[in-house]
């Protein structure tokens, strides 16, 4: 069986569950949800197109040479350069790393990638400037792409 | 607001189709990969993001941002900052839902580290465990989400330490502000 069927299986559970406890909000649950596929599906879908040139027009021997395991350090760096560009929805970073470890890419470049580009952003660092300042922005920011940096080192050495 | 989404959706989905019309015009062949895919990937992720679609909705409702704020008020000391290096792993939502409710939290008195623990572990992303796991394995996502954990510890500690060098927060002495 499919996980996703899984998964649908206990989406589905756990709405019946909120509907016994309380309809109005699973009728709000139900609005978001909605919301949330609208808002996070064309960006998915642009986010294959980016996959399939890719893979229409870059060799997998140019992804191992930049991100593959003998790229190391280098490689992990280059990822969290794209990861911090990258103007990805957290739900497109996943099928995007792992399109990249597909084609070759290391566990810790995958790593790189995943979380700069969830925890920094081009779009965002205008909100979190006005809301938090420059310099909590930056301190963040630099500190979030050196401490992924050893974090992904050490998730190439603990993954096969 | 609404507006701004629906063009939003409507830009991506017009790029995507103009990018597969632009290459399938310079080259066919290149052309029919690209929409492959698309299409391929699709429905190989549907059923999941639906998925995670309904889990992220629910916890929205069930879990509201005050709530979130009480929770992480009570706790002062090392019980607050354990939780705003664990608790937010199980939250979706983007930067953009976030940042506005750690402002609240920061007025209410957070230190700047509980603020930069809390988005770091934001980024585990437990909700999306379900596609992490379909594309990169349970292990990577398992090992990754551990390792949050600790990048939410020492992120808070690092900023804490930015933060004494500048601001006088020398009279915040929890961790968090009791609400």
């Amino acid at each position: 069986m499919r996980a996703g069927y899984l998964y649908l299986l206990i989406a589905v559970m756990l709405l019946g569950l909120s509907f016994l406890k309380d309809k109005q909000k699973t009728r709000e649950a139900v609005k978001a949800t909605f919301k949330i596929f609208y808002v996070v599906l064309p960006v998915l879908v642009f986010v294959f197109v980016l996959m399939g040139l890719i893979q229409a027009y870059v060799s997998r021997e140019f992804i191992v040479s930049i991100l593959g395991q003998k790229s190391g350090l280098l490689g992990i760096f280059y990822a969290e350069i794209i990861g911090s560009i990258a103007l990805f929805l957290p739900p497109a970073v996943f099928p995007f790393g792992g399109y990249l470890h597909d084609n070759g890419a290391s566990y810790g470049a995958i790593a790189g990638f995943v979380f700069t580009a969830i925890l920094i952003g081009v779009t965002t660092l205008p909100l979190e400037l006005k809301l938090f300042g420059k310099r909590f922005t930056l301190a963040r920011n630099l500190l979030t792409f050196g401490l992924t940096f050893f974090i992904a080192i050490l998730m190439e050495g603990v993954l096969p | 607001m609404k507006r701004m989404l629906k063009n939003d959706a409507f830009w991506f989905l017009s790029l995507s189709v103009l990018i597969i019309l632009v290459v399938y015009g310079f080259n066919a062949g290149k052309g029919v990969i690209v929409a492959k895919t698309v299409y391929d990937t699709f429905f190989e992720v549907l059923d999941i993001i639906v998925a995670v679609s309904i889990f992220i909705g629910l916890f929205q409702v069930w879990v509201k941002p005050q709530t979130i704020v009480k929770l992480l008020g009570k706790g002062s000391g090392l019980k607050g900052f354990v939780l705003v290096c664990t608790f937010p792993i199980l939250m979706g939502g983007s930067l953009f839902t976030v940042f506005p409710l750690l402002k609240a939290l920061r007025e209410k008195g957070a230190r700047i580290g509980a603020i930069a623990s809390f988005i770091t572990a934001w980024g585990g992303k437990a909700p999306l465990l379900p596609l992490e796991s379909k594309f990169l394995g349970w292990p990577f996502a398992l090992v990754r989400i551990g390792f949050v954990i600790i990048f939410a510890f020492v992120m808070g500690f690092l900023m804490d330490w930015v933060g004494e060098n500048t601001e006088k927060i020398k009279q915040e002495k929890s961790f968090l502000v009791d609400l």
